[in-house]
């Protein structure tokens, strides 16, 4: 049932962007006395899926599921006074750097496959001129997207593959990069 | 030659324009089509966007794909991809406000900015901050921006024309003449084609004669719009960004086109049918209700059959517009024609939050309805605008809009993610094609 009422309370956050009162609760849950839904709050709050405000209105807390980061895991449970001291991110925060530069890209091919980017993973990348020898980079070779490494010898920038059967690639004139990988996503 | 104002940047505005939208936001991701010539608005069946290539080769906005094919057989003819177009769309404003705060999304291709004042926070002046944005724009796009920089929006407008593609031109308030000489008026932001030849009548045939005339002259022939635009003109700052995003709407149009055309009366009425119950559902989540609806049909040679209806009280139930429009199809609709598209605008939208209690105690029954509009509506935003229809627009939905290669759907639609879905994709742009 709380399962439920929990839905309710996100579906509600996500559409209308911000937390219903506590008589919009009592709708939501179909609860009649404004005791019962008192009593509902008290116990999201206390899982942390709900805060309130010093004027008590409610605020959204971990509904989202922002994960939370623990301290060291030494042995045993982590301590709770760690916890405290780390604020959370989302995952999109933790995968993205600068939102408005970044697109995302299929793979195709095992030719990166020993820097762990398999066939039909998807990549997010980063548009920018800034990038540097060593980075994982996505250019542009014969009107193709291509993923390599980027190095650079005595002859200029080449693309080396992460694949002992694949050889590297040496532009013949000029070799464009269009953006950095930051990140690779496998969904299972 | 008298400059017009002796003042530089009094006020600094920007206007950022990005060059053949659409089709570059195709280039971009997809680099087979870079430097070929690419048009989008292959579903509409005429071109809506085209790259510099196309347009080199003869290709314009609103080209039938037939003409294309002649005048450019090369050409790549691609769906539009409003997803993706959007999603960029919105990062144009975004880099935008890294700088200023005052941003106003004029259309989907374009911004004003106003920087006046930011030099010191950014540690910049005028032009490199424009040239900084325009970096990070073409960077993190992927493809190019023209940038104007003016004291005024109209003359901001002007500057981002003066270079394109990929121009960056500063017009300064005591430089503003030598741009305004040789411009037709026609090509002032604001003054259309009816204003120009009545400006030609008048003898004004340049901008620089427009903004020489002084204010009495101005306002003795014309209204606040025009007195505005030379305002502008003379470097003087007055028509103001709108920051804030569009809540309402004066009128809400809806056309659909269709191939082949058709001459089954059934199957047109179903296609208006459709538009109609589009329309509806957008001013009913804008909570407006029109009280006068225009049906129109285009005959296959683009000839227009239309009729207004008024209706006796605002309403924007669907099945209450369909009796309207069921009345009078008949006399928009001839058996000899073929048709290949139909539309229906609603205007004189009023708010329909509060209800008149009538006379006739109809009150009652309209707060029903109104509950059976809200849950359609739900079950529509949620699983898709196809899922719950009336029976009239049957027909319609019967068929796909476009038979044969206009029905092609973008790519993006195609290539989904593991976990998307056809309603629900990651808001990150996706580069096209696989790479290796």
């Amino acid at each position: 049932m709380l399962h439920t009422y929990k839905n309710k309370i996100r579906a509600f956050y996500h559409k209308r962007r911000r937390m219903p009162t506590f008589s919009e609760i009592a709708l939501l849950c179909g609860y009649k006395s404004r005791n019962s839904v008192t009593k509902l709050v008290r116990r999201l709050a206390a899982e942390g899926f709900v805060r309130k405000d010093p004027k008590g209105f409610l605020l959204p807390g971990t509904m989202y599921g922002n994960m939370k980061v623990l301290g060291v895991v030494a042995a045993g449970w982590p301590s709770p006074a760690e916890e405290e001291l780390l604020d959370t991110m989302t995952l999109d925060e933790y995968l993205i750097e600068n939102r408005d530069a970044t697109y995302m890209l299929q793979v195709q091919g095992p030719s990166m496959k020993d820097a762990g980017i398999m066939d039909g993973d998807t990549v997010l990348v980063e548009r920018t001129t800034n990038y540097k020898v060593g980075d994982i980079v996505v250019a542009e070779v014969d009107g193709e997207w291509t993923i390599k490494y980027l190095r650079k010898d005595r002859t200029g920038f080449y693309l080396e593959p992460a694949n002992r059967d694949y050889s590297p690639l040496h532009p013949t004139s000029h070799l464009n990069v269009a953006a950095v990988v930051k990140a690779v996503i496998r969904k299972y | 030659m008298l400059p017009l104002t002796i003042a530089s940047l009094p006020r600094a505005m920007l206007h950022i324009d990005a060059d053949a939208f659409f089709a570059s936001c195709e280039q971009s991701r997809h680099p087979t089509l870079k430097g070929r010539p690419v048009v989008t608005g292959k579903e509409r069946g005429v071109a809506a966007s085209m790259s510099y290539e196309a347009k080199a080769a003869g290709v314009r906005r609103g080209m039938p794909l037939s003409q294309i094919r002649t005048v450019c057989p090369d050409a790549v003819l691609l769906p539009s991809d409003y997803e993706t177009y959007s999603l960029l769309s919105l990062r144009l404003y975004n880099i935008v406000r890294r700088y200023t705060p005052d941003v106003e999304e004029y259309s989907i291709d374009e911004c004003f900015a106003d920087i006046t004042g930011l030099q010191r926070p950014m540690r910049m002046n005028y032009a490199r901050m424009a040239e900084a944005m325009k970096r990070d724009l073409d960077t993190e796009l992927g493809f190019t921006f023209s940038v104007g920089l003016a004291p005024s929006k109209v003359v901001a407008k002007i500057a981002s024309k003066w270079h394109k593609p990929s121009g960056l031109t500063i017009i300064q308030g005591r430089d503003l003449h030598r741009y305004l000489q040789h411009l037709s008026v026609a090509d002032v932001w604001g003054i259309g084609a009816k204003t120009t030849a009545y400006l030609d009548k008048l003898g004004v045939h340049t901008a620089l004669e427009l903004a020489r005339k002084d204010e009495a002259w101005v306002k003795y022939y014309f209204y606040k719009p025009m007195v505005e635009i030379w305002h502008e003109l003379n470097g003087r700052s007055v028509i103001p960004l709108e920051t804030a995003p569009k809540k309402s709407y004066q009128m809400i149009q809806k056309m659909k086109t269709f191939s082949p055309p058709s001459n089954d009366p059934a199957f047109v009425y179903a296609q208006l049918a459709k538009n109609i119950e589009n329309a509806c559902m957008k001013a009913r989540r804008y909570n407006l209700a029109p009280q006068r609806v225009i049906f129109y049909l285009r005959t296959h040679d683009f000839d227009h059959r239309s009729i207004m209806v008024k209706l006796s009280r605002p309403t924007a139930f669907s099945h209450e517009i369909l009796t309207c429009a069921e009345g009078v199809f008949s006399r928009i609709f001839h058996t000899g024609e073929r048709y290949r598209s139909t539309g229906v605008l609603l205007t004189h939208l009023a708010d329909c939050t509060v209800l008149q209690q009538d006379l006739f105690g109809v009150t009652a029954e309209v707060e029903k309805t109104r509950e059976v509009y809200r849950a359609i509506d739900a079950i529509r935003e949620k699983y898709g605008k196809h899922t719950v229809f009336l029976g009239s627009s049957f027909l319609a939905h019967q068929h796909k809009q476009h038979e044969g290669e206009r029905g092609d759907a973008p790519e993006r639609t195609r290539q989904l993610l593991k976990g998307e879905t056809k309603r629900k994709r990651l808001g990150i742009p996706l580069f096209l094609g696989k790479v290796r």
